[in-house]
């Protein structure tokens, strides 16, 4: 045992405090998960505020977890909700079983359904998992409108598909994103 | 009576004075055929007309004297007689005139063809359009009836035959025989499924014989002139004389009588050439559901087999003449359009297929076509020929597919890469 | 040696010919299509508008096949659907010919040009034969790109059915099934080409018309449900069941219709715990694969808001129901009726809608628990009269030995007697209009007008004076001798309705007439327990099996299986409905036990409310509130028939089993709530469940007994024998009532059902020229109880009769007139309601 051994300890200490922290303060400090991290879901709208989901099911029929339960509703003319005939009247998913794989988000023919970074999925009481379609529904952005409320992009749900890019645009999203990412920065 | 081929028979008498006059016809020989048909038996008439070798002038040329010997003998069910008078074909205008310049001629026909198949009650369905023939028509059959030449007791025969003139709504497809039918009897113009043919359950289930205005008025020359006179005309498997509805750029169109198995340079003689002399591009030879034919067969004898072993059909002997200044896709595109409309819907080729052929020859003709729709014309014709209900479908694509095959370049030219001044399209 | 093996000669049996499919020999009954002996060996064709039981169309081209006959190919490919075998014929399947394999692909790429691709959004999706098909035989990629043909969608063709144009094929199933199956061709083809459609007549303002055709009929169809499960592409679809799931979600499971006496086969898709749709299952002896709208849409009465859950009990202070345990429930049932029991006695009402099982252990925990035979699963008008033709003529009859569907189908001659075949078995109308239509069966309708029913069985109607039918019956020799040869054919069948019981002497001149003919007899009750509860005994004269009550050897027998004491069985025969009733009011009985009987069905509704009330304990056996739950002392929640299994017995005899459609939902069906009730009471009815109880019933059940040459004459007890009456005579301003019920009305398994309802029948007054004379256009029929009100529709009943509508809205015969079929009411001028 050499004289200097009880400093050397210190030597280390010392040599520590001009290195680069990597401690992460959490949840003081919110740590921002990889661009393309699959976390909760989102179900996007259209640039007018009407929801994309069509409620088709698809994505509960692609879950490998079954996580998701959809149930489909007719759109009225005076209660509307989506584009076209069909809406997501009911829309869960049981955060208790997802296992984030994105097979759903690849199944949605409307790209209603798409995952953003958000992870803090915890909590202490299983009900509270199951998130609804209040809870996943993406935030009004400036120029949306909270539904119910007529197409107010076209006469048909065609003009939103088809020319959704071109309405995006006519709302105020930059081009080169979509509604989807522009409202992911939005949640960020 | 001996026969020249040159000597009009079946519109010998359209320029008479007034020659749908009961009078003028009965001056010009007429009625005189059924009189002498009336003393045979219908057995004998069936026979006639077998022996005279008379092809259906409707366009597919099936032996009438075979399709009159297909009518059950018994009479437990009414027979009928129907005449197909909706002349609908593109180019097609012989009929109209006929029952214009001669109704007699059809009217004693059908009393010869309904004695011969027993028949009580004949119908003539024309085309709904066609109003001032119809009036002719009802005119005539009201003085042949006032003279006894209809109605109970024909002649002192103790025949009965009531005729019925019924008009039409104005469907292409109610030329087919039963889609006829079902039009006759008050339902949508639908063909019908196959069998039971006509003979078998046609008008309200009945033994039914459906034949060509055409066809029907040759019958009082085969009775007056013999089966032997008949075949003088025309050719060995196609005898008789023909009406060629000659229209287009020529001098002189219109309706010319002569044998089947004229060529068009006969033809073109007697209509006085092409018109101001620009040259012969395309033609049809039985209206637009007939593969078009090019100056290359202008040699081609105009008779059934003639024209088939040329690789077109003799159809309704329609010819539709164009010289240099047509387009070709333009023409094509518009007889599309015409099947598209009256493609009557009940199968999925004809309805489907007519409808996107017609949008991507539009498409062509505006400029916007590609080479790779060149091949989606032609597949899409191969998914509808032989593959529709009827022969709608088989007859829609034939211009299309005759069209490329004669002047693909006239097509190459319409599309975007390779642009070009599209040709009469402004016609 | 050796022997060159020798090819096995097959023989062909006679009316067969021996074709080739694929390269495979295969021998086919003459007239077969090409699809079917195809699908025999296992290739399946692609079709849409093929349907075994619609003529072939030949219209959508998908089937095409390349055929050769006698050694030269055929030029164009043949539809196989059109085309029958023939002796020698080679064909080849898209399996084997490049040319049908191209074709199809030719065909399936046409049909999607105009098609939406809106497969998420439709509710075919999942389950769909395009999508199906054309994953089969369909290029990956369209080549279409240009303008598709877009309607306007949906269109309500009517309130249950929605019509989206883009995404039809018109293969016309439906027009072919209304014009030849149901013979409502509400729909047709409209237009041509390409924007040919399927429409009504006015499909554009179709919501405010009332859905009319172009002969100016509404639209009305009993039948429509069957155009949306047979349409190949999500085009018609229901809106009951629109966006409800989607197909791989639901579970599905047979089942068996309870709404009519036709047992018709279904199949029950559910999803967590709630049936989403019902659709008809495939039986080709019962309901080939039709149903009526009532059976495929009207099941959400099981799920309404006011559904008995738990078992409720009255409070004796407050006289309110609460609700109670099963345990407390029971035990105040049971010693509520012991007390009666062994006072003055208690008495079973057990309706004609429960299952054999439950049917039984009602016949059952009478004679057992309460020891009486005061019990009537009648709920409805009845007589002693159809007791002893039920006895007689009904009871152990079954498909070996009665009359079946098959037969119906096949008969020279139908003669269908206070019976309205559409709105009281549909499935049998359906039956009698395919024989007319395939084989020219005569069918004789005897009633009062000609109802749709007897124009589309191209029938023929006998009119007569409600209450005259059976002077009709017995005149038949007399005034209609053609008639009369006609019943002697063999095969010639009689049908008898519910409403004969209303006509006194009917059944006894239709026991006498089948005598006299030979042609077999058949009674069609209108609800789908009745002919069940026959056979177990719910009858005051029969215990199960048929056996008399007043039969000493019959009651030993019974005695023994049940495991009772040698006379423990009561000899004397019980009362029937009304005698129940009456003795409850008289104070000769105390107790009752209903399930499932709704007051106003009763022949006199007063009296039933009456008989409730003066009641000393009134046990319940219910689902929903109802007038005799406003009576009850306990009221025991049961299970619909979605929540239990069992079986029904259809009007032919025919077992129709089914399995439980939603497990583990906690509701109780009736037998297993009886059995526990009689242990409460010590008596054992070993019912604990369905199966118990069928196996309990099966050793007393008839089996056996009858062969084909029987018949269908089984006497049990003594044939009927009341001397038919002459028809009441109205006075001035009074008209004999006729009244059935609608399929569609008021009853209380159609309850939450707006969709179905919006395809009723009008609710009118029906009578003839003369008898509306002076009336105007609405008429006011009443009784010293009450009157109705409804607009007059001028029909060829005879003078003197008006018909009313059983149990619509606005239209109460028995609740608001107290009358019935047979009875003079008073007739006015009615105000506009």
């Amino acid at each position: 045992m050499g004289i200097f051994d009880p400093v050397k300890g210190f030597g280390v200490t010392f040599g520590m405090m001009f290195k680069k922290v990597i401690t992460e303060e959490y949840p003081e400090i919110g740590a921002p998960a990889a661009p393309r991290y699959h976390g909760r879901h989102q179900l996007n709208r259209h640039p007018d505020g009407l929801e994309k989901c069509v409620g088709c099911e698809l994505c509960a029929w692609a879950c490998p977890a079954d996580a998701i339960f959809v149930e489909g509703g007719d759109n009225t003319e005076d209660e509307r909700f989506s584009p076209g005939e069909r809406y997501g009247m009911d829309y869960q998913i049981n955060y208790l079983r997802c296992i984030g794989c994105g097979l759903c988000v690849e199944a949605c023919p409307t790209r209603s359904l798409t995952m953003i970074n958000f992870y803090e999925l915890a909590d202490d009481d299983r009900q509270k998992l199951i998130y609804t379609k209040e809870d996943l529904l993406a935030p009004l952005l400036p120029g949306m409108e909270q539904p119910p409320h007529p197409m107010r992009l076209g006469d048909d749900e065609q003009d939103y598909y088809v020319n959704g890019p071109e309405l995006a645009r006519g709302r105020g999203v930059p081009s080169g994103e979509t509604v989807e990412t522009s409202e992911e920065k939005a949640v960020q | 009576m001996t026969a020249d081929p040159i000597t009009p028979v079946l519109t010998k008498r359209w320029l008479s004075p007034q020659s749908w006059r009961l009078s003028t016809y009965e001056d010009l020989e007429g009625y005189s055929a059924l009189r002498k048909a009336l003393k045979g038996s219908p057995e004998q008439l069936v026979q006639l007309v077998k022996d005279s070798g008379l092809r259906g002038r409707g366009g597919a040329g099936f032996p009438a004297g075979v399709k009159w010997s297909f009518m059950p003998p018994n009479e437990d069910k009414p027979h009928y007689l129907v005449i197909n008078a909706d002349e609908g074909e593109p180019g097609t205008c012989k009929d109209i005139p006929l029952m214009m310049a001669d109704p007699h001629s059809l009217i004693e026909g059908c009393v010869i063809a309904a004695y011969a198949m027993r028949s009580h009650h004949c119908f003539i369905y024309v085309r709904g359009e066609a109003l001032h023939p119809i009036r002719r028509l009802n005119a005539a059959v009201r003085e042949a009836q006032a003279a006894g030449y209809l109605g109970a007791d024909i002649l002192g025969s103790g025949f009965d035959l009531e005729l019925t003139v019924h008009a039409g709504a104005g469907a292409y497809i109610c030329g087919e025989e039963t889609a006829l039918l079902d039009s006759l009897e008050g339902r949508r113009g639908q063909p019908r499924l196959k069998p039971p043919f006509p003979a078998a359950a046609g008008l309200y289930a009945a033994p039914t014989t459906v034949n060509n205005v055409e066809t029907i008025a040759s019958v009082p020359y085969i009775v007056n002139g013999g089966a032997d006179w008949f075949r003088q005309m025309g050719r060995e498997k196609s005898p008789g004389p023909k009406i060629f509805s000659i229209s287009g750029h020529v001098e002189r169109p219109g309706q010319y009588e002569a044998p089947l198995g004229t060529t068009l340079r006969e033809l073109l003689e007697l209509c006085g050439g092409m018109k101001d002399g620009i040259p012969l591009k395309f033609w049809t030879p039985g209206g637009s559901s007939t593969p078009l034919f090019t100056a290359e067969h202008l040699d081609v004898p105009l008779d059934f087999e003639g024209a088939a072993e040329a690789g077109s059909m003799l159809g309704t002997t329609a010819v539709q003449i164009f010289n240099e200044t047509v387009s070709v896709p333009w023409a094509v595109m518009k007889w599309t359009q015409f099947y598209e409309h009256e493609s009557c819907g009940k199968c999925t080729p004809c309805r489907e297929g007519t409808y996107w052929l017609a949008q991507i020859l539009e498409r062509m003709v505006d400029g916007h076509g590609t080479e790779e729709d060149i091949d989606t014309l032609l597949d899409v014709c191969d998914n509808i020929f032989g593959r529709s209900f009827c022969a709608l479908g088989d007859g829609a694509v034939s211009p299309i597919t005759s069209g490329i095959k004669y002047f693909r370049d006239e097509f190459l030219a319409l599309c975007e890469s390779n642009k070009r001044e599209l040709v009469g399209a402004q016609a | 040696m050796t022997m060159a093996p020798e090819e096995p000669k097959v023989e062909v049996p006679e009316g067969h010919v021996k074709l080739t499919v694929d390269g495979e020999e295969v021998i086919a009954p003459k007239g077969e299509l090409l699809i079917r002996t195809a699908e025999r060996l296992g290739t399946v064709v692609p079709r849409f508008c093929d349907h075994p039981l619609l003529d072939p169309a030949g219209a959508c081209r998908q089937c095409l096949v390349e055929v050769e006959m006698g050694g030269r190919p055929m030029p164009k490919p043949q539809a196989s659907c059109t085309m029958t075998v023939a002796d020698g014929m080679v064909v080849k399947t898209q399996r084997t010919s490049p040319v049908a394999d191209k074709a199809q692909q030719g065909v399936m790429e046409l049909l999607l040009i105009n098609h939406p691709l809106d497969c998420p959004i439709c509710d075919k999706g999942g389950e769909c034969p395009l999508q199906n098909q054309a994953m089969a035989h369909g290029r990956p990629e369209s080549r279409f790109r240009d303008k598709k043909r877009t309607f306007p969608k949906p269109l309500p063709i009517s309130t249950q059915v929605l019509l989206d144009r883009e995404r039809c094929v018109l293969c016309q199933r439906c027009t072919r099934f209304s014009a030849q199956i149901a013979g409502d061709p509400f729909i047709e083809l409209l237009e041509r080409g390409a924007h040919q459609q399927i429409g009504t007549a006015e499909t554009a303002d179709v919501l405010d018309m009332a859905s009319r055709t172009s002969s100016g009929k509404p639209f009305q169809s009993y039948f429509s449900g069957n155009t949306i499960q047979i349409c190949p592409v999500g085009a018609l679809t229901s809106a009951q069941y629109r966006f409800r799931s989607r197909p791989f979600d639901l579970v599905s499971s047979p089942s068996v219709c309870e709404h009519c006496s036709s047992g018709c086969a279904e199949r029950t898709d559910f999803r967590r715990g709630k049936v989403m749709r019902k659709l008809a299952g495939e039986d080709p002896e019962v309901n080939e694969e039709w149903v009526c709208d009532k059976g495929r849409f009207a099941f959400r009465y099981a799920t309404a808001s006011d559904r008995i859950r738990t078992p409720l009990v009255r409070n004796a202070e407050t006289g309110e129901l609460e609700e109670a345990s099963w345990t407390q429930a029971l035990r105040a049932a049971a010693e509520g009726l012991a007390k009666a029991r062994d006072g003055k006695g208690a008495a079973v009402l057990s309706g004609g809608r429960s299952t054999v099982e439950d049917a039984y252990s009602y016949a059952k925990f009478a004679r057992v628990a309460l020891r009486t035979n005061d019990i009537d699963f009648r709920a409805r008008a009845h007589s002693a009269e159809e007791l002893d033709f039920l006895g007689s003529r009904v009871v152990g009859t079954g498909p070996e030995n009665g009359v079946t569907f098959h037969a119906l189908e096949h008969a020279p001659l139908v003669l269908c007697v206070a019976f309205e075949p559409e709105e009281e078995a549909p499935a049998v109308f359906l039956r009698l209009r395919k024989g007319a239509r395939n084989r020219g069966t005569q069918v004789v309708h005897i009633g009062q007008w000609t109802t749709p029913a007897v124009d589309r069985t191209f029938g023929e109607l006998l009119a007569c004076v409600p209450g005259a039918e059976a002077s009709a019956v017995e005149g038949i020799a007399q005034h209609a001798p053609d008639l009369d040869e006609s019943l002697r054919a063999e095969g010639a069948v009689v049908l008898v309705g519910e409403r004969a019981a209303e006509v006194p002497g009917l059944f006894t001149a239709l026991h006498r007439l089948a005598e006299r003919t030979g042609a077999r007899l058949a009674w069609i009750p209108r609800r789908a327990g009745e002919r069940g509860a026959v056979e177990v005994g719910a009858l005051p004269t029969l215990l199960p099996g048929g056996r008399a009550v007043t039969d000493a050897a019959a009651r030993t027998e019974v005695e023994q299986v049940w495991g009772l004491a040698e006379g423990a069985l009561p000899a004397e025969p019980g009362r029937d409905t009304t005698g129940i009733l009456t003795a409850l009011v008289a104070g000769e009985l105390d107790g009752l036990v209903v399930g499932g009987v709704d007051p106003n069905d009763l022949p006199d509704p007063a009296l039933a409310r009456e008989a409730l009330a003066a009641a000393g304990f009134v046990v319940s056996l219910e689902m929903r509130p109802s007038g005799v739950t406003d009576h009850a002392d306990v009221v025991l929640p049961i299970a619909p028939v979605d929540e239990k299994a069992g079986s029904f017995l259809n009007w032919e005899g025919r077992h129709r089993e089914f399995p439980v459609s939603l497990e583990g939902t906690g509701a109780l069906p009736d037998c297993r709530v009886l059995d526990t009730l009689g242990v409460e009471m010590d008596a054992d009815l070993f019912t604990q469940t369905p199966a118990a109880a069928a196996g309990d019933f099966a050793r007393l059940a008839v089996k056996g007994t009858f062969t084909a040459s029987d018949a269908v004459k089984v006497p049990f007890t003594a044939a009927p024998d009341v001397p038919h009456q002459q028809a009441a005579t109205p006075g001035a301003g009074q008209a004999v009532l006729a009244t059935w019920r609608q399929l569609i009305d008021d009853g209380s398994l159609l309850i939450d059902e707006p969709h179905l309802a919006g395809t009723a029948r009008a609710v009118v007054a029906r009578m003839s020229a003369a008898t509306a004379e002076g009336l105007g256009g609405h008429v006011t029929v009443s009784t010293d109880r009450g009157s109705i009100s409804l607009p007059i529709v001028v029909a060829d009943l005879p003078d003197g009769v008006v018909w009313l509508p059983g149990n619509s809205p606005g239209s109460k015969v028995r609740a608001t007139l107290g009358a019935g079929h047979g009875s003079v009411v008073s007739i006015a001028a009615g105000g506009a309601r």
